[in-house]
């Protein structure tokens, strides 16, 4: 029964959720063509690229956002309000009921993520790319190690590991990892927020909203301790060495972003099921 | 095997009663209609069966066993209003149904949807209110189920439709399971009931047979009920 809730869950979600997709793609190509022309190469152009930068950002940003949003009213919508009468009187079980939304939300907002990742790391390549041919360097020589022996260009590798302390590959990696449970814990959030609202007796939708504040504040809270205290050693000793303090600091953050969102995700998960087992309540 | 069993049945939406200490006992077989007017806690009785709403106290047995995956598998439930994906073609719904329902038989929701002239290929926000909620009942109808229950599955349709729809309950009806129908429109259901149950104030008033009652009071139910329930 699982499969099929999978089935007409992706059914019902595919068509939104791929143009919004599709949005990405387009803006990277868009973004790729004008970055591989030379509209930049005046001073005068500096404002329009600013504000082409800023577009792309504020875009990205916004599909993120739209995404997950969509998935947030999703699961209200199919389970809380009217269809919820057609679905909560399926022969299957309030988990396998659950579990459908989650594993097609995770399929959307991790493709999703990996997406704008990948639009970045296109657009970088394509500025890279652009400064080589420019500067007349060898490209691939700029992006790995051996770039040093370009004397004053320093290569982007070297570069890289000197100030977030990993090297380019160690560091896609690890984001990968972040990313990974990242949007397990981002979607779950709002998935307990909506179940929390659901113990409400009335206003059931302003309470799961607020529920999410709260467990946003306190997502925040966390990870801002778990991320600044194994850093107040190197606060205190290494204070006059800057770029050792600098990338020593990135190079905790990554790992300690994926064990505390990890723990949340986990934290989430657990709650949510105890939660959707509970006898519904449909208005 | 009693076929739906509720025990001292209660429901309370904060300092509300909506039912209070039901007991009700449904055996196979029977078309019953449920009968009370508004905010008497019909579709509260209805919704618990249905497992929509967690009762305050009490207990509710399908064939013995309590409400879960089983009792969801016997029990044909149409809510009294709209619960179907707007954005989704009529046929889409059928498959829907047919893949969860092992009971439904999509012929004959096809069949009966050429006889209403309900095109299959239309999506739903495209229909009527009255068109959704023929389709609605046709879906429900279309499964063979051990209990149906329809909360008021007439109130929408025009009076020429009533007829018909009356006539799809009854034809898809098998003779071994039991209908509970929630209505106001008694006049219009009173030929094809045989037992009664009349709920005022979230209590049982009356469940007893249509013929019996009949024969004891020389009045419709109809009559019944507006004299049971006078304003």
């Amino acid at each position: 029964m699982l499969g099929k809730l999978i089935k007409y869950e992706q059914k019902a979600t595919y068509k939104v959720l791929t143009i919004i997709n599709f949005v990405i793609i387009l803006l990277t190509l868009i973004g790729a063509f004008i970055l591989n022309t030379n509209i930049f190469n005046n001073s005068e152009s500096i404002p329009l690229a600013i504000l082409l930068v800023i577009f792309y950002s504020l875009s990205l940003i916004a599909m993120g956002i739209i995404i997950v949003i969509y998935l947030y009213i999703r699961f209200y919508k199919n389970l809380f309000t009217a269809e919820g009468y057609l679905m909560h009187t399926l022969p299957v079980t309030p988990l396998q009921l659950f579990h459908s939304k989650l594993i097609v939300g995770y399929f959307w907002t991790f493709l999703n993520s990996l997406l704008m990742i990948l639009s970045i790391s296109t657009l970088g390549f394509v500025v890279g790319y652009h400064i080589t041919k420019v500067e007349q360097l060898n490209f691939i020589e700029f992006f790995t190690e051996n770039g040093i022996q370009l004397s004053e260009k320093e290569s982007f590798a070297i570069s890289f590991q000197k100030i977030f302390g990993y090297t380019p590959e160690g560091f896609v990696i690890l984001l990968l990892i972040l990313l990974i449970v990242s949007c397990f814990s981002s979607l779950l959030m709002g998935y307990l927020s909506i179940l929390l609202g659901q113990l409400v007796e009335k206003y059931k939708l302003a309470a799961s909203v607020g529920f999410y504040i709260v467990i946003y504040i306190v997502n925040q809270v966390i990870s801002s301790f778990i991320m600044i205290l194994p850093n107040l050693k190197f606060m205190i000793s290494s204070i006059d060495n800057t770029e050792f303090f600098i990338s020593d600091f990135y190079k905790n953050l990554l790992p300690l972003s994926i064990i505390t969102q990890l723990l949340l995700g986990i934290i989430f998960y657990f709650m949510s099921v105890l939660l959707v087992q509970r006898k519904v309540n449909l208005d | 095997m009693t076929l739906l069993k509720c025990n001292n049945l209660t429901k309370t939406y904060g300092n509300v009663t909506a039912l209070s200490n039901i007991n009700l006992q449904i055996e196979s077989g029977h078309i019953i209609g449920l009968l009370g007017p508004n905010g008497s806690g019909k579709t509260t009785l209805i919704k618990l069966i249905a497992g929509l709403l967690s009762p305050t106290s009490g207990s509710i047995y399908v064939q013995e066993k309590p409400l879960g995956t089983v009792s969801k598998s016997l029990i044909s439930y149409l809510p009294d209003h709209s619960y179907l994906n707007d954005n989704w073609k009529v046929q889409d719904m059928i498959d829907f149904f047919e893949d969860f329902y092992k009971d439904f038989d999509s012929t004959r929701a096809y069949d009966m949807l050429e006889k209403l002239n309900i095109n299959p290929s239309h999506k739903l926000k495209t229909f009527s209110k009255g068109t959704k909620e023929k389709v609605q009942l046709i879906l429900v109808m279309s499964r063979r189920a051990s209990i149906y229950i329809l909360d008021e599955p007439i109130a929408g349709v025009d009076p020429a439709a009533r007829d018909y729809i009356l006539e799809i309950i009854l034809s898809n009806y098998d003779e071994n399971a039991t209908l509970l129908i929630s209505t106001h429109l008694i006049s219009d259901i009173e030929n094809i009931l045989d037992e009664v149950i009349f709920i005022q104030n979230g209590t049982i008033h009356t469940h007893a047979s249509v013929d019996d009652l009949r024969q004891k009071d020389h009045k419709s139910i109809d009559a019944l009920f507006r004299e049971v329930f006078k304003c």
